[in-house]
């Protein structure tokens, strides 16, 4: 090989590392963007069967509505949120019970009584998985707060045959 | 040796150039319009970067000032009229979560999402802790992933003996350093230990009023979890 070009391999170092850097800060822009306003988020787990497959499913997430205003949640919303008991993973369950409601502890009987209620302290949710004896959720670690719940889940993206937009499916009996 | 070389060359100078020709050309005259022009062209710098660093204060550190008395006299005390400055790590709360008695955290009230709490973890998950008077139970056992969470100053403090163990998702960032009053500059222990043949002073009183407080604190935990 011919002798090495001294100068030339410095402008190439620093060109490596200024685009480095630049991935970087483009890296940066798209979690924030992904975190603040929203957008493609890969779902797995079994504990939003059948509303949510096992795996293989992009969601589409709005965290900016939630991050505008915070008391933007409905009950029957499916809302993504921090895990309480692991900050490193956020989870994906149905909203129950706003602040002030009485919600029963566990239908099912499982994990309480099925007579046991509890009022949702303020700033607290309560949610709860469509798959009940495979959910981690209220029934575990009790209501959660409002501070950890990061955005909604708006539709179903991926695969394409199943795309759908999802909606609130509570409807009140007077 | 010869194929490297062309393979080398057909990479580097025909294949990247003609696509970054135009970059390079919108890059020069650009730096050619802002030359003249300082305040453009780092206002620009700027906002170009500020991705990194909102991502770097909201998962590696970040420099806090300190209100409120409720963590007197560790921080804040009495005798500084002005209120603490401190660094505080966040990359031990978001990233890589790890949690000893001892250490002063912030925590976002779990009621009000407006409001951050700096207190000491008195128990981690595991734990059987005696609680102070506003809590209903006279001891508690921390449930998986919380924490049970004290101000220094116990009378004057909104703590876990008010909302109970708080979720390790709440807390927002570990405290790491003081840096704003000059004379309690350095790095917050989540133990302190006795020194050796100490002189007998104002600043031994301090250390030994602080010893006795963390001795009674850690008495307070009836259980440990290992």
């Amino acid at each position: 090989m011919a002798s090495l070009n001294v100068p030339r391999m410095q402008r190439l170092l620093k060109q490596l590392s200024y685009g480095i850097l630049i991935g970087v800060n483009c890296g940066c822009a798209f979690h924030l963007m992904r975190r603040y306003i929203g957008g493609p988020s890969l779902a797995y787990g079994p504990s939003m069967l059948p509303t949510l497959a096992m795996s293989g499913e992009i969601l589409l997430e709005n965290n900016f509505s939630i991050w505008w205003n915070p008391n933007n949640i409905a009950r029957g919303d499916l809302v993504s949120y921090v895990s309480p008991i692991d900050p490193t993973r956020i989870a994906c369950k149905r909203v129950i019970g706003l602040p002030g409601d009485v919600v029963c502890v566990d239908p099912t009987g499982e994990k309480a009584p099925s007579t046991e209620h509890v009022i949702v302290p303020k700033g607290h949710y309560w949610l709860a998985g469509d798959n009940a004896p495979a959910s981690r959720d209220s029934r575990w670690y009790g209501p959660v707060s409002g501070q950890l719940i990061r955005g909604k889940i708006v539709a179903r993206i991926w695969p394409p045959r199943s795309m759908t937009v999802f909606r609130n499916p509570i409807s009140y009996i007077d | 040796m010869d194929t490297m070389k062309f393979l080398f060359r057909s990479v580097f100078k025909s294949g990247l150039k003609p696509r970054f020709q135009r970059l390079r050309r919108m890059h020069s005259a650009w730096t050619s319009f802002t030359s003249g022009r300082p305040a453009l062209r780092w206002s620009f710098i700027g906002v170009f970067w500020l991705p990194t660093a909102i991502v770097f204060t909201k998962y590696f550190a970040v420099v806090k000032q300190v209100s409120g008395p409720s963590m007197q006299p560790t921080l804040n005390p009495n005798s500084s009229p002005l209120r603490d400055v401190v660094i505080c790590d966040r990359y031990h709360a978001k990233v890589e979560p790890h949690y000893e008695r001892g250490d002063i955290v912030t925590v976002w009230s779990p009621s009000d999402p407006q409001k951050l709490f700096i207190k000491r973890i008195i128990a981690t998950a595991g734990d059987t802790v005696k609680t102070l008077p506003p809590y209903p139970d006279l001891e508690v056992r921390i449930p998986e992933g919380h924490v049970w969470v004290e101000g220094d100053e116990r009378f004057n403090s909104d703590d876990s003996n008010i909302f109970g163990p708080v979720p390790i998702s709440l807390i927002d960032a570990k405290l790491l350093y003081i840096i704003f009053p000059i004379e309690r500059i350095g790095p917050v222990p989540a133990r302190i230990t006795v020194r050796e043949d100490p002189p007998r002073g104002r600043a031994w009183r301090h250390d030994m009023a602080a010893i006795e407080r963390q001795q009674w604190r850690e008495s307070r935990v009836t259980k440990r979890s290992e």
